[in-house]
């Protein structure tokens, strides 16, 4: 976990929190979230028992635009976008046939769009937004904290939002005084909730 | 004659020479695996005649190699069916039991994760019992472990080895009353085995495995056995001719004191207890043929010599 600036996990059992913090790495690592981590805070209390996760994400500010992952080709009456990524592909379809309709969008292959008869400039259509991957981001890092935590803990309680996250998951009903239990963890990161 | 579990490795090229004569020092073929243009085979041979093997497979560049795991069925235990216990380290130490020979399967709990909640049904009690061995494979927390393991061992009457993420001292601390075998630093993980020192610890889980198994050995030498399993395999599978349609890797699964056979119990059990063994002696006068837990299976389990009087 080298591009994270804080990573701890605390546990009462030192093994486990060995054990945790090799997963909690693997985890991330697979799911390619090491790069949005900032900082990271993990206590397991198997007593409890409970887990609780809590973070500071990177500042994540580009938003994926035509431009980034298509060519422009304007012609006599159309334009011909050439693919490089097909990942935003879907998403950038729907937008155009929205946006054109469908008459005026055909893709004759993987790798080519085409846009016939429509108004707007070449610089315009290369500024449209097709998508926020902070969207997913979240979806992402939630699903990524139900693999760490142990699995019978299924009771969670996870708030995401304004570059800061909690989770918290427990096998038990969750205490009324879980936000004291993360308010102290964000402290020793030395952080705020 | 004492047979031992073997696996022999070499070309397909002339292997019927190797198979033919392992049938005719007395022998049994257990599995035969065709990879490529290599052949694997895993049999029980004359303790004796391993030499013969050797030298007449040599021109073949075949190699003989013991593998005390040949002929067992063992259950890895499985917490879940989820991420967090599958494909590592469950899958590892199943497909690693497999390569030294055994049959494993996995059997993944319904209600196995967490520390209060765990628990174990009846089914997965039975499943668990047609096995010759159950490893368990639990997580990280030594609380956990404690917490858990009375109520996931409740019943089972084969031996169990349990790995765990503490160290061996700390699990056999906590496991009252203990159980057969521990491997310890073997928990909840998240990447591939690969690591020397991580397939040195599958490496101890397996001679564990087999330290265990050979004490059950043992104990079955004591009061021997009324057939051997693997001459009941060879026999169904000439006087039984479905069991060539069954598409399962291993239609006829060999076991330390049994067999489990592949075919429905309805159809099939009365046709499999009326195989004449020898001199008009059946397999059901020397064996329980049962229904297993599993699927429509059929198991056979065979008597010892105390309770038929017969050794064949």
């Amino acid at each position: 976990m080298y591009a994270v600036e804080y990573f701890e996990v605390e546990c009462p059992e030192a093994a486990g929190a060995a054990y945790y913090k090799q997963i909690t790495n693997d985890v991330l690592l697979d799911h390619n979230l090491l790069k949005v981590i900032h900082k990271l805070h993990i206590f397991i209390d198997p007593k409890v028992p409970v887990f609780v996760a809590t973070g500071i994400l990177k500042k994540i500010t580009s938003l994926i635009r035509v431009r980034d992952f298509a060519n422009i080709n304007p012609q006599e009456g159309k334009m011909t976008l050439v693919i490089s990524d097909e990942t935003y592909l879907a998403p950038m379809l729907k937008i155009f046939w929205q946006r054109f309709g469908k008459e005026h969008v055909e893709q004759p292959d993987r790798f080519t769009v085409i846009l016939y008869g429509i108004g707007e400039e070449p610089k315009e259509i290369e500024e449209i937004v097709v998508a926020d991957p902070s969207e997913f981001l979240f979806k992402d890092l939630i699903y990524a904290f139900r693999c760490i935590a142990p699995e019978g803990f299924r009771l969670r309680k996870e708030k995401f939002g304004d570059g800061k996250f909690s989770f918290v998951a427990s096998e038990n009903t969750l205490d009324e005084n879980t936000d004291e239990l993360i308010a102290a963890k964000f402290a020793l990161m030395g952080e705020t909730p | 004659m004492t047979l031992v579990p073997v696996t022999y490795k070499g070309g397909i090229y002339q292997h019927d020479i190797v198979t033919d004569l392992i049938e005719d020092l007395g022998g049994y073929v257990v599995q035969k695996h065709l990879i490529a243009q290599e052949v694997v085979l895993q049999c029980f041979v004359p303790k004796d005649d391993i030499e013969l093997i050797r030298e007449i497979s040599r021109p073949l560049f075949g190699e003989v190699t013991d593998s005390p795991l040949v002929g067992t069925e063992i259950a890895v235990v499985s917490m879940s069916l989820e991420i967090h216990h599958l494909p590592h380290p469950s899958c590892d130490i199943a497909e690693y039991t497999r390569r030294l020979g055994a049959k494993s399967n996995m059997v993944s709990l319904a209600r196995g994760p967490g520390k209060r909640i765990a628990g174990l049904n009846d089914e997965e009690r039975d499943v668990i019992n047609e096995h010759d061995i159950a490893v368990f494979a639990l997580g990280n927390f030594e609380t956990c472990i404690e917490y858990k393991m009375p109520a996931l061992r409740r019943g089972i009457e084969v031996p169990i080895i349990l790995c765990g993420g503490p160290d061996k001292e700390a699990l056999q601390k906590i496991v009252d009353p203990p159980v057969d075998g521990y491997v310890g630093n073997v928990g909840r993980f998240m990447h591939r085995t690969k690591e020397s020192e991580e397939l040195g610890k599958l490496d101890e889980i397996i001679a564990e495995i087999t330290r265990v198994l050979e004490k059950k050995r043992e104990e079955i030498a004591k009061d021997s056995l009324s057939v051997a399993p693997a001459r009941l395999m060879d026999l169904i599978r000439e006087k039984v001719p479905a069991i060539h349609e069954v598409t399962s890797p291993t239609p006829l699964t060999v076991q330390m004191t049994g067999l489990r056979v592949k075919l429905p119990y309805d159809t099939f059990a009365q046709d499999i207890r009326k195989v004449d063994i020898e001199d008009g002696i059946t397999i059901g006068d020397l064996s329980d043929v049962v229904p297993s837990r599993m699927r429509d299976y059929i198991l056979v389990k065979i008597r010892p010599f105390s309770e038929t009087n017969v050794v064949i």
